[in-house]
Order: structure tokens, then sequence, then C-alpha cells
């Protein structure tokens, strides 16, 4: 099974190298493809704790070796970076160029590295290796009017929070006398005097990627500008990238520190909630608004881990992987729109409903799974966040009530914007354009069936998250 | 009384280089072949003696001048290699063109083996007195280039003798070995000693406050030349600081050094960073940019004092020594590309547009050594520079890691536009020149990229 691991990093990276060489989309699916299929067969044949591993020596001199594993909470990860690849290879295949192909299946190596890495030097230059060709997407294939400040934007918080980062992963090295993720997770995590300076470095690191307000001012303007497949991997993906650090690493490795700067974290988590949620509800562009109601979901998740609690922690890693479902098929569907309307402000839309009924229909099930409605995956994570943190009791009560009324504002703007968009007569806009097609739906429904999956029968994930090495 | 013995083995590097230079001075036209064949040979040795047992040579004592240890080793065939490539995308030159480089080439690999003051200093010099001749192009901006880099370097020389006559008094040794001595000494000797000579010895590294000559020199000496300051002489000076740091000054008076060596990185990096970021032109960008990698390549040392009593205290050491060849193997590489693809200087930013279509080999190599620079992958040589400089650092002195952070973040924003320019812009005028020598500098960078371990093991030192 070692073979399958390398598989699944190495499989993206030779896809995007074939795909920008021979200039063919098609090759780049099919890697997406295997890929997804290598990562899907994993669970097989596993162990305890982690499942499988390997591992070679690259540069033992910086500690540095090709060490990968995987267990129940990096393979949900790894597999949902590998559909969302293979979606957004197969969306683009349809009408992008090859070169954008090749950058997404970059994109997709890289972060499917930094979720199987067990070696905290190679997680470090994963996490780097994630940053140009995303900055390529945006910067070459996005918006035209903002594409280059959101670029520069993104790329300049994004190397200043992983560099940071790096800093505190090379001083847990040098506290523990060893890189190895799970190792370090083992031994109980760094000595109680350097946790809380750790902890505080690594936390700003992935604050940033997360993004925790107030570190996510990047995040809006990077996903209005990037290109639809562009938006679907930066929510898909690369935030799962700073929670999936925060809770594993930050959390494994400095767990004394953690609980120390437990509640200025989840302050800023409530804070971030509510403050996006208020912005979300006077947010005229549709891209946007999608945006920053990312900021809101990932306050959740970070609110979760903050209380620590196990119930806290099973919450945020469900909570992230319904985000990563649910945002992505929201911002395939703000992308479908917008190419065939023209615009994303939602004072010049209205009347989806009748113009594309099933677009409309995709965008309500969309909307209504990501305000939580009971029985999609959107509502298990968030239930159980402000549970996990009325469960502690004393001040944590008043961050679950604050949670909760971001809910309420969740449901507020989401019901805002379908009302816009779908709902009132046509508009200018709107008549006559084209309704979905079946190469879309293909790509959609995916997603779709997921959300609605985990909605019914969340138990199996929890369980599996329950396996995880924390 | 019984002469010295002396290993010639040790030496085979140094007088190869050496004879090299004599051989080219009268070879004609057959110069540069001659500079080839003469300097491959002596790279060849010295990773011979690389790799077998470690020799030393002129011994007072228990102590040597001249040590050909893994590291010395390394370093001479690096500055023999880097030496060859910069007359390989010469073109045609004299053979007196040929006779400086050798004879440079000899000094840095006398500065690679050199272990007491004196020879150091003179290895020193011998690289830089050669490049007074080199770097002045005929012409009214050339002259410029040529006094201002006569003037900065006499200066900067004067510094450091003093500084080193000052050990002297303090220590009573100049051999590096017995600069420990100077923890007895008089503290203020000591201290205005290691502060002359570490400032003087920063001139070469163009280490802020002694950074102005190179931005001027680099844009106005033939672009070749610019190439071997910001390679090989650049290396020379890393090389020196290291040696005295780490073989003399860490013990007598590593708190001292370590003072003055945290005053130049931080001062380089934001004086570096913020001129680079200004820069419209090529050449000016990666002069700027390099006295910032000379403020990162010296942060380590800096974090000297806190290392004092630990068993891994040649870390910091290490480490810089790993920055300063992964550098150097980048700026090579920037620098070899830019003179395959220029005819002239190295001209402004604009004129690079859309080189990626135009010159698609030099422009890979460019890129990866830009990119390498900024510190990110896939350019895996930066990468790695960065995180045995941060290793380093977050165990020594967290602060100094976050300055290093701050001008890495600043970096991008130049280095991401130098990319941009080439990856998309427009209207390069471009020759396509010495693809054999851009093909060995990114063949370099992509072995180091791959192998780390090439770099870091002979990098590695011990006490």
């Amino acid at each position: 099974m070692g073979l399958i691991l390398i598989a699944a990093v190495a499989l993206p990276f030779a896809g995007a190298a074939l795909t920008w060489w021979l200039r063919r989309s098609g090759i780049g699916v099919a890697a997406a493809a295997l890929a997804l299929v290598a990562v899907a067969v994993l669970p097989a044949g596993r162990d305890e704790r982690w499942w499988h591993a390997v591992e070679f020596a690259w540069a033992p001199l910086i500690r540095l070796d090709f060490a990968l594993a995987v267990d129940g909470v990096s393979w949900p990860l790894a597999l949902l970076t590998a559909l969302l690849g293979l979606l957004c290879c197969l969306h683009n295949a349809r009408t992008g160029s090859p070169v954008l192909t090749a950058l997404l299946l970059a994109v997709q190596g890289a972060s499917t590295a930094v979720f199987l890495a067990d070696n905290l030097v190679l997680f470090f230059i994963a996490f780097e290796a994630v940053l140009l060709p995303m900055w390529a997407v945006i910067h070459r294939y996005g918006d035209e009017a903002t594409r280059r400040h959101a670029a520069g934007k993104f790329a300049l918080f994004t190397v200043a929070g992983s560099l940071l980062m790096a800093t505190g992963l090379f001083a847990a090295v040098a506290d523990t006398g060893t890189a190895g993720l799970g190792d370090v997770i083992a031994a109980g995590g760094v000595s109680e005097p350097v946790s809380l300076a750790v902890f505080v470095l690594l936390a700003i690191g992935f604050a940033v990627k997360a993004p925790l307000w107030p570190l996510h001012s990047w995040l809006p303007d990077a996903h209005t500008a990037a290109p639809t497949v562009g938006s679907v991997l930066l929510a898909g993906v690369l935030l799962k990238l700073g929670t999936y650090g925060l809770i594993r690493v930050a959390g494994g490795i400095a767990p004394d520190g953690a609980a120390e700067a437990a509640p200025v974290i989840a302050a800023l988590a409530a804070v971030g909630i509510i403050v996006a949620g208020l912005v979300c509800l006077a947010q005229p562009e549709i891209k946007r608004l999608i945006a920053y109601s990312s900021v809101a979901h990932m306050g959740f998740v970070v609110l979760a881990f903050a209380t620590g609690t196990e119930a806290g922690v099973r919450a945020a890693l469900f909570a992230n992987l319904a985000h990563g479902l649910i945002t992505p098929l929201l911002f395939f569907l703000a992308g479908a729109l917008k190419t065939r309307t023209r615009t994303g402000q939602l004072a010049e839309l209205g009347g989806l409903r009748t113009a594309a009924p099933a677009l409309a229909g995709m965008l309500g099930f969309a909307a209504l799974a990501s305000l939580g409605l009971p029985g999609l995956a959107g509502f298990w994570g968030e239930a159980f966040t402000v549970y996990a943190a009325a469960d502690r009791g004393g001040a944590w009560i008043a961050l679950a009530a604050i949670a909760a009324l971001g809910a309420f504002l969740t449901a507020a703007y989401l019901l805002r914007m379908l009302k816009h968009v779908s709902h009132g007569p046509q508009a200018a806009a709107v008549e006559g354009i084209p309704g979905a097609t079946a190469g879309e739906l293909a790509v959609w429904s995916p997603l779709a069936a997921a959300v609605l999956a985990l909605g019914l029968a969340p138990g199996p994930l929890l369980d599996l998250l329950a396996t995880g090495v924390l | 009384m019984a002469a010295q013995t002396i290993d010639h083995a040790a030496l085979l590097p140094l007088y190869l280089a050496a004879a090299t230079a004599a051989v080219a001075l009268f070879a004609g036209r057959a110069a540069r072949a001659v500079l080839t064949a003469g300097l491959s040979a002596s790279g060849a040795a010295a990773l011979w003696l690389l790799a077998g047992p470690t020799r030393a040579t002129f011994a007072v004592g228990e102590r040597h001048s001249f040590v050909a240890d893994d590291a010395a080793m390394g370093l001479a065939a690096l500055f023999a290699g880097l030496t060859v490539l910069v007359a390989a995308v010469s073109g045609r030159r004299s053979a007196e063109y040929c006779f400086l480089l050798a004879v440079s080439a000899a000094g840095g690999i006398t500065l690679a083996a050199g272990r007491d003051l004196i020879t150091l200093l003179v290895a020193v010099e011998t690289l830089t007195v050669p490049l007074y001749v080199l770097v002045a192009k005929p012409g009214r901006t050339g002259a410029e280039a040529g006094v201002t880099f006569l003037i900065a370097s006499i200066a900067s020389s004067a510094t450091a003798l003093m500084g080193a006559a000052l050990l002297y008094a303090a220590s009573g040794s100049v051999h590096l070995a017995g600069l420990g001595a100077l923890a007895d000494g008089h503290p203020g000797l000591a201290a205005a000693g290691t502060a002359l000579l570490l400032g003087g010895l920063g001139f070469k590294l163009a280490a802020a406050p002694l950074h102005a000559w190179a931005p001027l020199v680099l844009e106005r000496a033939p672009l070749p030349i610019a190439a071997y300051l910001a390679s090989a002489s650049k290396l020379g000076g890393a090389v020196a600081v290291i040696w005295v740091v780490h073989f003399g000054l860490a013990e007598g008076a590593g708190a001292a050094a370590g003072i003055v060596l945290a005053v130049l990185a931080v001062a380089s990096i934001a004086v570096g960073n913020l001129g680079a970021l200004a820069q419209r032109r090529t050449v000016g960008l990666l002069a700027w940019s390099g006295i910032a990698h000379a403020g990162y390549l010296l942060a380590p040392l800096g974090a000297l004092s806190a290392a004092a009593g630990r068993d891994d205290a040649a870390g910091a050491a290490s480490a810089a020594l790993a920055y300063a060849v992964f550098f150097v193997l980048l700026e090579a590489g920037a620098f070899a590309s830019l003179t395959a693809v220029r005819e002239r200087d190295g001209g402004a930013i604009a004129d690079l547009g859309g080189l990626w279509r135009t010159a698609p080999g030099a422009a890979t190599v460019f890129l990866i050594a830009v990119i390498g620079l900024a510190g990110l992958p896939p350019a895996l040589a930066g990468t790695f520079a960065k995180v045995a400089v941060l290793e380093w650092l977050a165990s020594a002195a967290v602060w100094l890691a976050v300055v290093v952070v701050a001008g890495a973040v600043v970096g991008l924003a130049y280095y991401l536009r130098l990319a941009r320019t080439v990856l998309l812009g427009r209207g390069a005028v471009s020759r396509r020149r010495f693809g054999l020598a851009v093909l060995a500098a990114g063949a370099a960078l992509a072995a180091v990229s791959l192998a780390p371990q090439l770099v870091l093991e002979f990098t590695s030192l011990s006490r």
C-alpha cells in the first residue's frame, strides 16, 4: 500500500507535467481520476492508528524525510482533494486551457502531500508548494480587473503565514529532537515552556490560511478574482490546509499552548462568525458573498477546535469536510451563473427559478446545505460546535450563543441571496439564458450526493474521524 | 633545524589553479580552453581530496594554516566550477582575462582552506585584486565602476587588517584556533578587533553598511564579471566571515561577534529588500536582493551567543555555509542565463518580457533561479536554504527568524514581479548563446534540488 500512498501524491504532479508538456487536458483528467482511485483504495487492509506509512531519507541533515502516512483524519481530506481535483479538471477540460488544468493538478498534488505528510519539514515544503501554482491560477486566469492585485495579496499573505508556521515547526523540531509528526504527537508534543510560543507561531500561520478573522482579508479578493475552478480549490482544499494544520499539527504538537491560547482563538472565531455574517448581509456580489460565508464557516471550525474537547474536535473535522463539499458546489454554481449572465451583482439578477430551473434548484439545495438545514451535511458540524462550546460552561456559553446567532445570520444572508437570484421577476441579465447542461450536472452531482449522504448518515464519518491520530 | 614538511597533495587544487593562471597568460587564443581544463582538473583534485581523509599542512605545533577538510575541498571545487562557468559565458576574451579569472579562483581555493588570519586576508586580496581590472569596461561608466570598487575594496581591506591586528594584539595568535585566548585578553581590544574584522569582511559579502558599492559596480561591470562578483566573490566573503567566526571568534569572543553579526544581518535584510523593491533594472534588483540574502546568511551567525555551550553550536556556521552555497548556485544560475540572453548589460526588467517564449531554455533556468531566491518550491534549492537557516534560528533566536520571514515576504513581492514579466510580458528581443553553460547551471540547480545532501554534507561543520 505504500506505493499507492506515493501514487496519490505523485499522480497529480505527473499529470500536471504531462498536461503542460503535451497541452492536452484529457491527460490531466485521466491523472486526476487515477489519483482519486489511488486515494479511494487506501482504507483497504489498514492498520490501527496510522493505516499505512512510507518513509525514505531525503536530507537527514535538515531532518527532511519523504515520509507519508494516512489515518482517519487525513484520509477524508485527501479524498475530498482528489474528488475536487477531478471535478475541476473535468470542468476545465470542456472549456479551459490545458495549462490551467496542469496548474490545478499541481495544487492538488501539493495539497495531498500536505495532508499525507508525516514529516514536519516535508509538511512545510508541501505547504509552500501550493503557493506558486495557485498564484498563477489567479494571476493568469482570473478576473481581468482585479486579478493582479488579488494574486499578489494572496501570495504575500500566504508566504508570511507559512514562514511563521515554519519557524514554529522548526522550534518544535529543535525542542523534541524529531521531525516525525506522528512521533511528536505520540510524545505528547513539545515541552511546556516553549509550547505557547510554538502554538502561537503555528496558529498565526494556519490562521492566515484558514482564514481566521482578522487575517482573512486576502480571501474575498482572491475568491472574487479567481476563475471558478480556482475558487473551488481555494474553498475546498486550500482553506482545509489551514484548519487541518491547526487541528492536527498546531493542536497535536503544542497541546499545552493550544489549551492556553484557546480562549483567544475562540473569541476571534466567534467575532469572525458575526463579522462575516454581517458583511454577507450587505454584500452585493454573489462570489464575494460566498467567500465571506467561508470566513464564517471556518469560524465555526476554529471555535469547535478551540473547545479542546473530543466532541469539539470531531465537530471541527466534520464541519471542515462539510464546508469542503458545500462551498465548492456553491462556487461551481455561482461560476455557471456568472458565465451565463455576465454579472455577479445580486441587484441585476432575479427570476432564475423560471429561466433555468435546474440551476436554480441546485443553487437552492447548496444554499440550504450551507445554512445548516438538518438532513444535509452543513447541519451536523455547526450543531455540534454550538453543543461543544455550550458543554464547557462558563464564558463558553456566551460563545456558543454568539455562534448560534451566527447560524441565524447565515440563514438570513443565504435566503437573501436566494431571494435576489432565484425568485422575483426575471431580470434582463437572466432572460433567455441556457439551462444546466448534462456535463455541468455531472460535475455538480457528486458533490450534491455527498452532501446528502453526509447529512443523512453522519455516523460512519464521525467514527472514522475518531480513529485518527490527534 | 629541520625544515617544515609540506603535504603537497593537500595543496594540489591550489597548485593546479595557480599553474592554470600561469599557462593561460601565455596561451594566446587557447587561454579559455586552458582555463576550463585547468580549473576542471583543480576541481576534480578537490573532489578527490574530499573523498579521501582530511589533510592539513603548514603546521605550527598543533595548529595548521592550510586544512583540506571536507568543507574546504567542497568549496574549492565550487570556486573552480563557478569560475569555469563565468569563463564559459564570457565569450571570446583575451588571455589576460583568463589569467585574472584563474588567479581569482586560486585565491578562492586558498581562502576555503585557510585557517589563520594572514592566509585568509591574503586569500581574500588574491580573490579581489584581479577584479579591479575586470570590472572596468572601457568608457566612463566602466571607469566609475572600477574606481568605486577599488576604493571600497581598499578601505574595507584596511579595516579588516586593522581588526586582525587588534585581534592578534589581544590574543597573541594569528591562527583562528588561537583566538580562543581572546576570552582572557583585553575585552575592549577583542570587541574592537572583532567589529573591524567582520565589518571589513562584510564588504566582500556586500552586507550593510558596506553594501553600497555592489549595485553600482554590478550594474556597470560586464555581465560575466557581475556573475562572478555575485557568485564566486560573494562566496569568498561568506566563507571568510564564517571561518573567522566558526574557527576563531565563537570560542573567545562569541558574544561580541554575535552582536556585530546580528546588526549586520538585520541591516542588510532591511536595506537590501527596500532597495530591491524600488529597482526597475534586472541586475540592480539582483544586486540589491543579494544584499538581503547576505543578511539571511549572516542571521544564523548572529544568533551565535544563544548557542554558547550547546552541543550543536556548530549548527550556526553549518546553516550559514549551506545557505551561502545554495545562494551562490542560484545567483550563478540567474546571472549565467541573463548573460546568455542579453547583449551588453542586464537592461530593464521590462526588457525580459516574454522571454519564456523567445528563449525557453535560458528563461527556465532564470525562472528556477529567481523562484529559488524567493525560497519557493518547485525550486527546492532555495527552499532548502531557507529551511537550513530557519531551523537553526527557530532553535536559537526566534526574533531573528521573524526578521528573516519579514524579509522573505518583501522579497517575494519583487521576485514574483520579475517572474511574471519573464512568463507573461511581451517584447523581449533575446539572443541565444552559451547553451551548454546555461544547461550546466540548470543541471547543477536541479541536482541540488533533488539531492540536497550533496551540499548539506560538505557544509556540515564540526568543531
